[in-house]
């Protein structure tokens, strides 16, 4: 939420604090803590919660995360499309952590005509808790500003990292499971053992004694059934290594305080010398791997046990992976009472969730979209709410639709504990919060920001808005959900693209519109972005700003033919051209000169862009190529170069689409040849007439040009 | 070496009496707030100290079983792998020990700085963003690190190069240093550059010194003044260069050098957007120039101390120009490197060439312990301890002294362990730095042959290019003699691929070994020169046949040791390695890719192992 964008969520603070200060005789909200949820208290408060969502009209959402934008390019641009956007935000839901998860269930009392709050606070942190998943899968990435602004509010990492809660997704929980059975399928068919030679008198002796000892427990065993309580003396003396029990009904000799050297010893004697004892190792309670020797009456009570033992050793494997699910039952809950999630500018939430508790993100957005829209079928952004009536705009006047002040300004009952005199919020909805057994209608948790406090607020602005949408709160019948609202319906599932762009993406049907629903009043009615029409251009020297670099290719393509010029970061910039055929222009003219390297090409208007030799440009396609690989350097420039980008200039024709094509090294089309010589010899038509040009013609010498040119230019001050 | 055969017969279960006052020993712990009192403290000891010991501890390790160094790494592997995790992961906690070693007695003075990569100035460094291991941070956590603490208020820091650069940001001049001539014939437009500027500063500079001028009247100077883009610095004459690159910031340098007698050139940034400009000062005389140059070196120091932070520390240890001890060099100082100079250099030989300038002299204590024992259980400090106990009688009295306000704070205590470690594997070594104060640098001076070796594995010859397969076998087999194969069944154990592989062709038929890298790949070692191309050419070629065909069938894939190198050396760290086999070779057409970078390899790979620092 908040730490999205550190500036704007302080801003929230900050006028929290000044709207809390302003009314300090007015009677203060009551203060008590939130309910914090970690590892030790997660079964019950697990169990309360599926009771307060059942019966739940809609339950708010917020989550904390380590960061957000993974390199300064990864941040949300204009100049990014619906597609790019999406890839910048699987990129963060894919290397951040969830560190905080706030669900807040609301209930509409009928009898006392008021919204009953249960906020819960998770934290969770990706913690291993089975030894063989692959460890890589819980490495995280921090946005130091990120964490930063986390420790400004007091944020506690110890407690999230000790006693977060832990989760596993859908899609891994199943991957382990099947690799369960492969490694379980594996075992079968590598059954044969290699025998370890006796080399070490030591491993001789013991295996001898071992032997002996088996031989007389197998004697005692045949001879008389009721040994067991007489043998179990006998072997006290060996500091208990062998110990007889029963496993399923069957006598064995539980092995304990050897070395792994001698149980496959061990192993090694029975498989030789014991047709009817089978060497087992069991799962006794929660990772313990007890081995046993077990005796058997026939082959066929040999297989049957060897099957058991495995069955037995699957089913707790299979249990642990179980309870390794842990954060996820809330989100599985979530899911399945498919209730109305509500979120503030939550396209990123819900990417996280579906990441961490689903499974890996899509590609292409249209792909995200309609199978999160399977698991979460009603989802409503209020930041979309709120920007989607003129009368809740001017109502909110000059005021952000950041969260603290959209809730201070809808709610201030809530917020602040006293009734205001404004005349909007005479119809303001009632919300009581409930913490455990603490009831209060108005509550500051802190000055904290914590999930769990933010999803009660996202959840009062929910109900706030819609009693000015004027929807009705009514008690439902269980086939009718708030979601299926007439009024409320066409704001479902609209999501905000990303954090600060007002592109709005359709979770249900995956098509993404310019601005807001329902509303008359826009105000960024940018020109529109051709997305055809932009070249991408990284590596210039870093002198070099957006207005010189639109002055230096108008010189050569025209006064008017630069629409825009936008910096990516100081490293690269998006060109806008008037007409896509410019692109293509632009990117054989470069090539060329590149190419050509000598002093005609340095006397080009664009050679200033070209200096140094590392510009590299390419069209839009690239730019969303890059931005789809998981590598994250910190410039534009070093990440093309990460990516595998070796060539300086794309031309239009040689497109390699996919990954591979970024490894590939662009070749440069011969074809092309002959369309560069003429887009030169335009460009040197077009461009002013200077001495430079005269000499050209009359193909002087380089050291020619370079003598006059300093002769002309010795009172210049700057150069070029 | 010597105190290797008689340490046997000394064998004896010597009293552990230093791990005894462990449980006193303290260690100072810094944060933001005490910072300032703290390298007050540091400075004076690290100036009476003897050697200075660091520890490191980062957010995590690599995950992935191939990214760790291995036994089968060369040098250079070995810099690639360990550049990556310190790029990755993030130094929270920097112990620092200056101690003095007197007799049998060590005395150290422990301080543990706790980092946090604040953006203090907000210019985005000195860290945009760092990884984090989950199992590590876990585990920290229940040693009981004070994660809070350390975010809250840990010391941030900025390397010599973001200093460069905040100062950018900030708009604060730099003294401009001359550059060394390029050799390499300038580019056309460089050339005009230069030639412009020469003439610009020859004029600017001649209307000064013609006297003609001097009489003038105002209203003309102030008219040459504009022509001329003359201004002035303080009391003194200067001009402003624009340039549009760093490059041009060099020639422009480079131009002014010719000038130097009088002219004292500073590079500006334009304020905000980092757009440079050189501004060059007319002196009058020497004196004035050393003044002005005193005056302007004295002005940057005060700007820019805040910036510095934690690297205050680095500064002060890298100036005392003392021996430093740490556990695992490599790893350490691919940390220490970026945080102190800039970010790491991808070639290894540069890294050591300027780590060297500013660290002369590093003991790896690992390094040490093989020398001791090649193939001692040698895992932790605490057992590497113990081995020591057990098998050396050399006892060592660790005296930590107090600090104040440090009780019962033991983070960081690793540093004193690893302070103890040395000194007794001095004493092992015969080369015990028993310092007086006047022969320390000269008993210092025995150790010197084990310094500065950060090459993963010890071996006898500096100059053997081997590499060892596994941790505990001293059979050294040649990088040529490795193959890469991956594209088996999974999960099989090398055992089981070592006997599939037996057999299945003629050039198995001879003595070879295979050891697992991770579950994906594995690496076959042929005990008999040339086989190893055999293969490679085998796997590529199509008379394949019999079991090995089957083999290759089902996915079996193979590449060269160069291929190894590449893959490290270009940073493709996928988490298999043969997913970064596959990933990164396969339209490579690999096997035709290894025999002719083969020959290449051989010319270079003579060197490209053992390298000491000595001899660059």
């Amino acid at each position: 939420m908040n730490h999205r964008c550190p500036v704007r969520a302080l801003s929230r603070a900050l006028s929290r604090a000044l709207a809390t200060a302003a009314t300090s005789q007015a009677p203060t909200p009551s203060t008590f803590p939130l309910k914090n949820v970690t590892k030790s208290n997660f079964e019950p408060a697990l169990e309360s919660l599926r009771e307060h969502v059942r019966a739940a009209d809609y339950v708010a959402i917020d989550l904390e995360m380590t960061g957000v934008t993974s390199a300064p390019w990864r941040e949300s641009f204009e100049f990014d499309r619906y597609d790019v956007r999406y890839l910048k935000v699987k990129d963060s839901a894919e290397k951040f952590a969830v560190v905080q998860f706030g669900v807040c269930p609301f209930r509409w009392d009928h009898q006392e005509l008021r919204f009953i709050a249960h906020p819960h606070n998770f934290y969770i942190f990706p913690r291993q808790e089975l030894s063989f998943d692959d460890p890589a899968a819980y490495d995280f990435l921090c946005q130091t500003a990120s964490v930063d602004f986390l420790a400004k509010y007091q944020f506690d990492f110890n407690m999230c990292i000790r006693e977060g809660i832990s989760y596993l997704s859908r899609e891994r929980e199943n991957e382990l499971l099947r690799r369960l059975e492969e490694s379980s399928r594996f075992r079968h068919k590598h059954k044969e053992f290699r025998d370890v030679p006796l080399i070490r008198m030591a491993d001789v002796l013991f295996s001898e004694r071992i032997k002996s000892r088996m031989k007389e427990w197998h004697e005692k065993l045949l001879h008389d059934r009721n040994c067991e309580l007489q043998f179990n003396e006998s072997t006290n003396d060996s500091k208990q290594q062998l110990q007889t029990t029963f496993y399923r009904t069957r006598p064995a000799l539980a092995l304990s305080g050897f070395t792994p050297h001698q149980l496959r010893l061990i192993r090694q004697v029975t498989r030789n010398h014991f047709e009817d004892i089978v060497y087992v190792c069991v799962n006794v309670q929660k990772s313990c791997v007890q081995p046993l020797l077990v005796y058997t009456d026939c082959n066929t009570d040999k297989d049957l046990l060897l099957k058991e033992v495995e069955d037995e050793n699957r089913r707790g494997e299979e249990l642990k992976i179980h309870s390794a699910v842990g954060f996820r039952h809330v989100i599985d809950l979530l899911s399945s009472e498919q209730k109305l999630i509500v979120g503030h500018n939550c396209f990123l939430d819900v990417a996280h969730i579906y990441r961490k508790f689903f499974g890996q993100l899509p590609f292409a957005a249209e792909e995200f979209v309609s199978s999160a829209n399977k698991h979460l079928p009603y989802i409503i952004d209020t930041k979309v709410l709120l920007n989607s009536s003129d009368i809740l705009k001017y109502w909110m006047r000059k005021s952000k639709t950041s969260l603290s002040s959209a809730f201070a300004r809808l709610c201030p009952e809530i917020a602040l504990g006293y009734v205001s005199t404004d005349l909007a919020s005479k119809a303001c909805v009632k919300v009581e919060v409930q913490v455990d057994d603490v009831r209060a209608s108005s509550w500051n948790a802190g000055a904290k920001h914590e999930a769990g406090y933010d999803a009660f607020m996202t959840g009062c602005v929910f109900a706030q808005t819609c009693s000015h949408l004027g929807i009705k709160f009514h008690p439902r019948s269980s086939s009718e959900i708030l979601a299926r609202d007439e009024m409320l319906e066409k704001y479902v599932n609209r999501l905000f693209l990303s954090w600060n762009n007002l592109d709005i993406i359709n979770l249900s049907t995956g098509r993404v519109t310019g601005n807001s629903v329902g509303s008359t009043y826009c105000k960024n009615q940018y020109s529109k972005i051709l997305f055809e029409n932009i070249v991408l251009i990284w590596g210039f020297p870093h002198k070099l700003r957006a207005r010189e670099i639109k002055e230096c290719i108008s010189k050569v393509f025209g006064l008017t033919s630069v629409t825009s010029v936008y910096a990516l970061d100081k490293t690269t910039v998006f060109v806008q051209f008037k007409e896509a055929q410019l692109v293509s222009d632009f990117l054989v003219l470069k090539e060329t000169l590149e190419r050509n390297d000598d002093p005609i090409s340095v006397l080009n208007p664009l050679w200033s862009l070209l200096e140094g030799g590392n510009t590299c440009a390419a069209d839009y396609e690239t730019y969303k190529e890059i931005c789809s690989s998981p590598v994250s350097k910190a410039y534009f420039s070093d990440q093309a170069r990460a990516v595998g980008i070796k060539w300086k200039t794309r031309l239009l024709n040689s497109k390699v689409p996919g990954q591979e094509g970024i490894r590939k090294q662009g070749a440069s089309n011969l074809s092309l040849e002959n369309a560069a010589d003429s887009v030169l010899d335009k460009t040197n038509m077009k461009s002013n007439k200077s001495a430079s040009d005269d000499m050209n013609r009359r193909r002087f010498s380089c050291g020619e040009i370079l003598d006059s040119l300093c002769a002309h230019e010795v009172e210049r001050v700057r150069t070029y | 070496m010597a105190g290797k055969g008689s340490g046997h017969f000394l064998r004896r279960f010597c009293t552990i009496t230093s791990n005894a006052s462990a449980q006193k020993w303290s260690v100072a712990q810094v944060f933001k707030s005490n910072f300032a009192e703290s390298l007050e403290g540091l400075k004076a000891h690290v100036s009476g100290s003897d050697f200075i010991a660091v520890w490191l501890r980062r957010t995590g390790s690599s995950s992935a079983a191939w990214h760790r160094v291995s036994s089968f790494d060369t040098l250079e592997t070995a810099y690639s792998k360990a550049k990556h995790a310190a790029e990755k992961f993030q130094v929270l906690q920097f112990a620092v020990c200056p101690f003095e070693v007197r007799a049998s007695k060590v005395v150290a003075h422990p301080y543990n700085f706790h980092l946090f990569p604040r953006d203090e100035l907000e210019i985005k460094r000195p860290s945009y963003s760092f990884m984090c291991q989950s199992s590590h941070l876990a585990s920290m956590v229940d040693e009981g690190f004070d994660f809070n603490a350390c975010i809250y208020d840990g010391i941030s820091y900025l390397s010599r190069e973001q200093e460069c650069l905040a100062k950018v940001w900030k708009g604060i001049p730099v003294c401009g240093k001359y550059p060394e001539k390029s050799s390499s014939s300038p580019s056309v437009a460089d050339a005009v550059f230069l030639e412009r500027i020469r003439s610009r500063i020859k004029q600017w500079k001649n209307s000064f010194e013609d006297s003609s001028t001097r009489n003038d009247e105002p209203l003309v100077r102030s008219m040459r003044k504009l022509i001329l883009g003359s201004e002035e610095y303080g009391s003194r004459p200067s001009m402003t260069i624009d340039v549009c690159s760093q490059n041009q910031v060099q020639h422009a340098l480079e131009v002014l050098a010719e000038f130097s007698e009088d002219l004292v050139p500073l590079t500006v940034p334009a304020k905000g957007a980092g757009a440079w400009a050189v501004r060059v000062i007319l002196t009058s005389s020497k004196e004035d120039k050393n003044l002005l140059e005193q005056e302007l070196q004295n002005l940057e120091h005060e700007q820019t101390k805040a910036f510095r932070g934690f690297r205050e520390v680095i500064e002060l240890i890298s100036a005392a120009q003392k021996p430093i001890v740490s556990l695992n060099s490599l790893n350490d100082f691919t940390s220490i490197y970026p945080m102190f100079l800039a970010p790491l250099p991808s070639d290894v030989d540069e890294f050591l060439r300027s780590l060297r300038l500013v660290f002369p002299q590093v003991f790896d204590v690992n390094h040490l312990m093989k020398e001791i024992a090649p193939l001692g259980k040698t895992t932790s400090i605490a057992t590497a301890l113990s081995f020591l106990n057990n098998q050396f009688f050399a006892p060592v009295d660790v005296e930590v002294s107090p600090v104040t306000g440090s009780e019962g704070k033991h983070h960081g205590l690793n540093v004193v362990r690893i302070c103890h470690l040395f000194a007794k594997l001095c004493s092992i070594l015969r080369s015990a730095p028993e310092s007086s104060q006047s022969d320390s640098s000269h008993q210092a001076g025995t150790l010197e042959r084990f310094a500065n070796i950060y090459r993963p594995w010890p071996s006898a010859d500096p100059l053997d290019e081997s590499i060892s397969i596994w941790r505990n076998d001293t059979r050294r087999a040649n990088c040529r003699d490795v193959v890469f194969l991956w594209g088996f069944e999974k999960g099989l154990s090398s055992k089981m691929l070592k006997s599939q592989l037996q057999g299945s062709h003629k050039v198995f038929s001879e003595n070879f070994d295979v050891r697992l890298v991770d579950k994906s790949c594995a690496i076959v070692i042929f005990w008999q020169p040339g086989l190893s191309g055999n293969l490679l050419s085998i796997m590529n070629s199509s008379d394949l046949s019999g079991p090995l065909l089957d083999l290759v069938s089902e996915g079996l894939k193979a590449a060269g040791y160069e291929t190894y190198m590449k893959l490290c050396r270009l940073g493709l760290f996928d988490a298999d390695l043969a997913d970064a086999f596959d990933h990164n070779f396969a339209d490579d057409n690999g096997y035709s890719e290894d025999h002719s970078t083969r020959k290449n390899y051989d010319v270079h790979s003579n060197s490209e192992s053992m390298i000491y620092l000595e001899e660059l």
